[in-house]
């Protein structure tokens, strides 16, 4: 038998707790984490005193109150001084941040990417963007880590892309080769993109407080991230969640992954634009434009807007019936579609998702938008600090 | 999903002289949720508001809010119990910034002066907290504003007395594209940050988009109130323009007698 946990692994925890808190939420006052974490009053001054010696927090007496007594000091994360490096690839562009521990986007690069672009080329600007941003970097700050968000199935343990069809790399090294490319970036953490934005908007945007959500991002394809019960569901090998994969249509068209009638094939860009005869654009632009063309009273856009609507309320439905979820996001291009095509995606999914299933479900857009897949990426990074903070 | 309204309004009749214009409405606003209020033009929305806005009152009916039946004489009744109105035309004034409007009328004092730091900590504050990022400078005139930055500020003067009932009339009509999806979703903040929220529109996908109920007028009368989770987009048409689909709605016209068959939902276009 295991004796309980020592003094230390309680401190530890204890550390990683409050830390973590204030991450996530914000500045808060000493009196409210003593409530809101259920330690005392001694225990939270002696872990802020703790995490502000090691330079992660900060304390500072807050504004008038107007309310008798002294006011309690307000903890907030020190945002500018430690950070990690977020890097994303997705479909159509690259991108990179220096994010602040709170979450905070410090610093910012982007690049188009161009479609059938091979890893390899993706790699230089990526790792151009870190060199960059790392010039602009105060002496005193710390770095904790690197997050990596992949639109595509990456391997946990060393960033192998193994399948990416909207992108169109198959077993490429991605981790590997870019962690060699940046030299000294110490730890490199991959993630799915939309595995990710979903836990950030889990921890911090539109799914707060909810402990069974499906994100749903949209762009060429679809991927998704599901919480269920509080925790992220990746599967075995982290590939799960992809739900664009989910054949609804036997008949239907061929899907770049190889089979036949998969979601993403009737609700994805190519879905959308093809129905709205304009098979010759493609990007995130040309699917705004048909859904302000819809807007506009275009009728074909409008059919074309109804269809992937009435699909997309299909392909929900079946995962209301599978997860029972209490929200369901809309992000990527999915988000504007959502808004136009509501209606659509109401109907159906009330046609077929079971009535206990769907009686709660909130249908919501993200509330970080696009941020989220660079804040994800960090998160990424920073679960080492915050598992253990007083690390390194 | 609070088990009690906020508002309950029950059979509430309203007449102009000659011409009833409500007959036995009833409708239940709940906290934390959107309730739509739909009908076809003329079907008594705008009325309904107006009597829960205090700008006219009611002839007959209950009106119960937080649990206590209330009499709502004027506007300043409605805005002392916590009831705000957006009306279509915003009614801000283009010479005046974000400020001086969403305190117009009300404004904060420190003696015999404006309590100008109060009131823009307190505009700010409301703004930041509906995630409002679009709009630069609180002391910008809002004549310089954008219709959905308008509409953002006319939604936030609604909110900054803590009311706890908002009423929005047509909020999207005559947005731009993008302008419309961020009303949109200030609109679902509002009710998630735990007000009752009225939403009238004609735009199905708005209706459908953020509400949480759907009541649909009809003719003067409330057609049905039902559950978003619960009903199909043709659906509610129907009730929009025939007062009744399927078992929904109002009862079939008797004195028609067996003039007429049943019209089965399924029956016409999508």
């Amino acid at each position: 038998m295991r004796a309980g946990p020592s003094q230390e692994e309680v401190r530890r925890h204890n550390l990683g707790t409050l830390l973590r808190y204030v991450h996530v939420h914000g500045a808060t006052s000493r009196a409210e984490l003593t409530s809101r974490l259920g330690l005392n009053r001694s225990t939270i001054g002696a872990l802020t005193t703790e995490l502000s010696g090691a330079g992660l927090v900060s304390e500072e007496t807050p504004r008038e109150t107007g309310r008798a007594g002294r006011p309690s000091l307000v903890v907030r994360p020190q945002s500018a001084r430690v950070y990690a490096y977020a890097i994303s690839i997705e479909v159509d562009r690259l991108r990179a941040a220096r994010v602040g521990l709170g979450g905070r986007i410090l610093d910012r690069r982007e690049t188009e990417r161009p479609r059938g672009m091979p890893f390899e080329d993706a790699i230089r600007p990526l790792a151009g963007f870190v060199r960059e941003m790392r010039k602009a970097v105060p002496d005193d700050a710390r770095y904790v880590g690197s997050g990596l968000a992949v639109a595509g199935m990456v391997r946990r343990a060393d960033g192998m892309v193994r399948l990416a069809p909207t992108i169109g790399w198959v077993e490429e090294p991605v981790g590997e080769v870019l962690g060699a490319e940046l030299g000294d970036i110490g730890m490199l953490t991959v993630g799915n993109h939309a595995d990710v934005s979903a836990l950030v908007e889990h921890s911090r945007g539109a799914a707060v407080g909810l402990d069974n959500v499906i994100y749903l991002y949209g762009d060429v394809g679809v991927g998704s991230g599901i919480i269920a019960g509080g925790r992220r569901v990746t599967g075995h090998g982290g590939y799960g969640g992809e739900v664009g994969h989910m054949v609804v249509n036997p008949q239907g068209r061929p899907c770049s992954c190889g089979s036949r009638g998969c979601w993403e094939t009737e609700i994805g860009e190519y879905a959308l634009l093809k129905h709205a005869g304009r098979e010759a654009d493609s990007g995130r632009e040309a699917v705004l434009n048909v859904v302000e063309a819809a807007m506009r009273g275009d009728s074909q856009a409008q059919r074309a807007v109804r269809h992937v609507g009435d699909w997309l309320g299909f392909g929900v439905g079946n995962l209301a019936n599978i997860f029972n979820p209490e929200a369901v996001i809309f992000g990527g291009t999915l988000r504007d579609i959502y808004l136009v095509a509501a209606a659509q995606i109401r109907s159906r999914l009330n046609a077929i998702a079971l009535p206990v299933c769907r009686e709660h479900i909130r249908l919501r857009t993200p509330e970080l938008g696009n941020d989220a897949a660079l804040i994800g990426a960090a998160e990424l990074a920073f679960e080492h600090l915050l598992a253990d903070p007083l690390l390194s | 999903m609070a088990a009690t309204p906020l508002l309950e309004l029950r059979g509430v009749n309203k007449s102009f002289g000659p011409v009833q214009v409500l007959h036995d409405v009833g409708l239940d606003v709940y906290p934390g949720e959107v309730t739509a209020l739909v009908g076809d033009n003329g079907a008594g929305k705008s009325t309904m508001v107006k009597c829960i806005a205090g700008i006219y009152t009611i002839d007959a009916g209950t009106v119960t809010y937080e649990g206590r039946k209330v009499a709502i004489h004027s506007p300043r009744d409605a805005s002392a119990l916590g009831i705000e109105v957006v009306y279509q035309d915003l009614a801000l004034c283009d010479n005046l910034d974000i400020v001086q409007n969403m305190f117009l009328g009300r404004e904060k004092m420190s003696g015999v002066v404006l309590d100008e730091p109060t009131m823009e900590q307190m505009a700010g504050d409301t703004l930041a907290g509906l995630s409002v990022r679009t709009v630069k400078s609180l002391r910008q005139l809002v004549a310089s504003l954008s219709g959905g930055q308008r509409q953002t500020v006319a939604i936030a003067k609604a909110v900054l007395w803590n009311s706890k009932v908002v009423i929005l009339d047509e909020p999207t009509a005559a947005l731009g594209v993008a302008q419309t999806a961020q009303v949109l979703e200030l609109v679902r903040r509002l009710a998630d940050n735990g007000l009752g929220v009225v939403l009238i529109s004609h735009n199905m996908n708005d209706v459908f988009a953020v509400s949480d109920r759907i009541a649909a007028l009809y003719l003067g009368r409330m057609a049905a109130q039902v559950k978003a989770t619960d009903v199909t987009h043709s659906q509610v048409v129907e009730l929009i323009t025939a007062g009744r689909s399927g078992n929904l709605g109002l009862p079939s016209e008797s004195s028609n007698g067996n003039g007429y068959a049943d019209i089965t939902p399924s029956g016409d276009e999508r």
